[in-house]
């Protein structure tokens, strides 16, 4: 009995625990040419150098746990809901350790939920190199989504409120997707691994901020041979490869009425779209079918005109150009210009016919912008909202 | 005393305690090992070919086993190949059984200590795991059986739940075309998902517990069926979610997928504790049932008390764990296991029950019942 009652107390519970009062956590990061900061740099005159090439600086968003405590009414008003802290140097790894010899808490990324490349980072580095680092460590999750900034990276973690967390707000902001087509499908890291293995290009949001705010636009395109950033597609051209991919979720379409060029504003309920390889004597060609249904939510043309079924049918004709036009200027952006296949052709092929597909694959992205693409698209409008007659 | 089979159980008990060995370490690195064979989205048919021959590999033992009623391997062993020759690949099975507990708890320990509790170490974790396994197997194959049968529906409830999360990820396309670079590819992967079915070779050894061994047919087809069935669905799951590309890069693929996905306004946000946990009682069985027919074979070879064994063995199975250096020998013995058990399981039952058919084997044991 005794023993039993003296070996309890061996029994230490955990053995390498950390208390997570003890932890900072960080829920941000964003990744930015080398410019240190003036307190990295006042630091660094006080002697805090260490060997490094100045390439990157990184900004972590580490969540203030000093704010929000018990309802205690400090001037916390002041204080903001988060703690910037930025790191220059070029190994991603080392820089996080460096945090340890800077604050009391050690920063852990369990709960990192967002990444923000800067543009001329990602236009120099190969981003599987800069990703290493995420998808090998044990703590970060693969679910955390990337994105690009043209603006610095940084400024994206920023806000002059005192409630958001900026990196929430990002978070936040993909899920309304069902709303604009100028929102992407967030891309996490788990979906990007696959991509930047096998070689292939794709598009990641870009995000744009200015005091304190941010705004998605457009898409930054990936080179899948490089690795590196070689443009933007704007946010019409985004729209266009939403239609074009069928990634959409719904979202508007603005389109002008034919004879009197008033605004009529399409919701779309209902996107479906479908790429087809087609081989014929050895060569490859695309068709691509776009289906949308949904309803007139505005419109602005005079009340003598009645909502018949000419009308319909000049509205839904509208609509549809307006959809071929934004397809068709993404297409030649992709095909003309950037020589990249961020659209999921290539998917097609390697599902439809995957013998063509093998010997194609390597060059793909050449390849792609050889092949003539035919679109055709179909525009239902269902209803007319509320107000049905004038 | 030698030890007896004396115990007994129902052929139920039997397809479960066949599952739960045949479930292991090899499920969180499946979809990488095939895929990486395959090179194409067709892995999951390799497992359902793996799987059967899985199934027939555990049906000729069954045959094999059938002349020597209530007897298990090592015993009646020596009756169709002489007593020295049966002695030998008594042991060589012997070493096989440990070989597998060993490299079972040196992956339980990679993953825990990576994962799980980073900082804690390996030694700590392995032995107080091996503690609680030898618990259980000094009751006896009853124990073992009634404690395999609580294991194995919370692990297919939770697997299901789980897996079930990562449906948000999932891309037809990703496994998209079938079969487009013909039959070759899933011939190659075939190999890799038949070596993740070790552990069905246990029944040669229950059968011997068995009430009625004229059901052990049935059992190797229902326990075999069911890692089966958790395999095809891990594989469509994971590369299905993270594409071929995806999945060879990552060490751990079946945990990535689970660790890609969150569920807001659920209670829990992450689920990838939920998996490791009924992975490690996965892990758990498999463990405590190789190192059980381990025993039991030295036991019934030297006729002497099991339990003097099982404590015996204990260190050497530590001690084995600790032989890879890193985890790529862990890998590297894992596959090594693999091919053992290709030939001593896959090649060896025929050539014995083809033996055991020239001297006329047939029957014998039942009229001695």
């Amino acid at each position: 009995m005794l023993i039993s009652a003296a070996i309890l107390f061996l029994q230490t519970g955990c053995w390498s625990k950390d208390e997570i009062e003890d932890l900072s956590i960080y829920i941000g990061m964003a990744l930015d040419i080398g410019e240190q900061s003036k307190v990295e740099k006042e630091l660094e005159k006080q002697g805090a150098g260490y060997a490094r090439k100045k390439t990157m600086t990184f900004t972590i968003q580490i969540i203030n746990e000093l704010k929000g405590g018990k309802g205690e009414k400090t001037p916390a008003a002041e204080q903001k809901a988060y703690i910037n802290v930025s790191e220059t140097g070029d190994s991603i790894f080392e820089m996080i350790r460096e945090f340890s010899t800077r604050m009391e808490r050690p920063v852990i990324g369990h709960h990192l939920k967002v990444i923000v490349v800067n543009e001329k980072l990602a236009r120099r580095k190969r981003m599987d190199q800069l990703l290493d680092f995420f998808l090998r460590d044990n703590d970060i999750r693969p679910s955390a989504v990337v994105f690009i900034s043209k603006s610095k990276a940084s400024h994206t973690l920023e806000t002059q409120s005192s409630t958001v967390v900026p990196a929430f707000r990002l978070l936040g902001i993909t899920d309304n997707q069902y709303r604009s087509l100028k929102i992407m499908s967030p891309v996490t890291l788990a979906k990007l691994e696959g991509k930047m293995h096998a070689g292939m290009s794709y598009v990641l949001q870009n995000v744009v901020s200015a005091k304190g705010e941010v705004a998605f636009s457009g898409a930054a395109v990936i080179k899948g041979s490089s690795q590196k950033l070689i443009g933007f597609l704007n946010e019409k051209e985004l729209v266009g490869l939403m239609l074009l991919s069928g990634q959409g979720k719904g979202g508007q379409i603005k389109a002008y009425h034919e004879e009197r060029g008033e605004v009529i504003s399409y919701e779309i309920k209902k996107l479906e779209s479908k790429i087809n390889a087609i081989v014929k004597n050895g060569k490859v060609t695309f068709e691509v079918e776009i289906e949308t249904t949904g309803r007139v939510m505005e419109e602005w043309t005079p009340s003598e005109l009645e909502i018949n079924e000419a009308f319909t049918k000049q509205t839904e004709a509208a609509v549809k150009e307006e959809i071929e036009k934004l397809v068709l200027s993404t297409l030649a952006k992709l095909q003309d210009k950037y020589k990249t296949d961020v659209a999921g052709f290539g998917q097609r092929l390697r599902i439809q016919h995957p013998k063509v597909w093998e010997p194609m694959k390597k060059d793909w992205d050449e390849e792609f912008s050889q092949i003539p693409v035919t679109i055709h698209i179909k525009s239902k409008i269902t209803e007319y909202g509320a107000t049905s007659r004038r | 005393m030698a030890y007896q089979a004396k115990d007994r159980i129902t052929s139920i008990q039997t397809a479960v305690i066949l599952a739960n060995t045949m479930l292991g370490a090899g499920i969180l690195t499946l979809p990488r090992t095939v895929a990486e064979k395959t090179g194409t989205p067709d892995g999951w048919i390799s497992v359902i070919i793996g799987g059967f021959l899985a199934i027939a590999a555990g049906l000729i033992m069954v045959m094999l086993s059938k002349p020597f009623r209530g007897k298990t391997f090592y015993e009646y062993i020596g009756q169709i190949t002489g007593k020295w020759l049966g002695s030998l690949i008594s042991l060589i099975v012997v070493g096989y059984f440990c070989l597998i507990a060993s490299f079972e708890i040196r992956v339980l320990a990679e993953v825990a200590d990576f994962f799980l509790l980073e900082g804690t170490p390996s030694w700590a974790i392995i032995m107080v795991f091996m503690w609680v396994s030898l618990y259980l197997v000094t009751g006896g194959i009853n124990a073992i059986a009634r404690l395999f049968e609580i294991i194995l529906p919370i692990t297919i409830f939770v697997f299901v739940i789980v897996t079930f999360f990562g449906i948000t990820l999932f891309d037809v396309d990703n496994l998209r075309p079938v079969l487009g670079q013909g039959v070759m590819p899933v011939l190659n992967g075939v190999k890799t998902t038949a070596i993740t079915f070790t552990g069905f070779e246990a029944i040669l050894i229950i059968i011997a517990f068995m009430h009625r061994p004229e059901k052990a047919s049935k059992a190797v087809i229902v326990g075999t069926s069911i890692p089966l069935m958790i395999y095809i669905i891990t594989v469509v799951m994971v590369i299905g979610s993270l594409s071929v590309d995806g999945v060879v890069t990552r060490t751990w693929p079946t945990l990535d997928l689970v660790r890609s996905v969150e569920i807001e306004g659920l209670i829990f946000e992450r689920f990838e504790s939920f998996l490791l946990v009924i992975w490690i009682m996965q892990i758990y069985s498999t463990f405590t049932m190789t190192y059980y027919a381990a025993s039991l074979g030295l036991s019934q070879m030297s006729k002497r008390n099991l339990n003097g064994f099982l404590y015996g063995l204990l260190p050497v199975v530590f001690l084995m764990a600790n032989i890879p250096k890193n985890l790529a020998g862990v890998f590297r013995m894992g596959d090594f296991i693999g091919n053992l058990s290709l030939y001593l399981f896959g090649a060896m039952p025929l050539l014995l029950l083809a033996i055991s058919k020239l001297r006329g084997h047939k029957g014998e044991g039942i009229s001695r019942k």
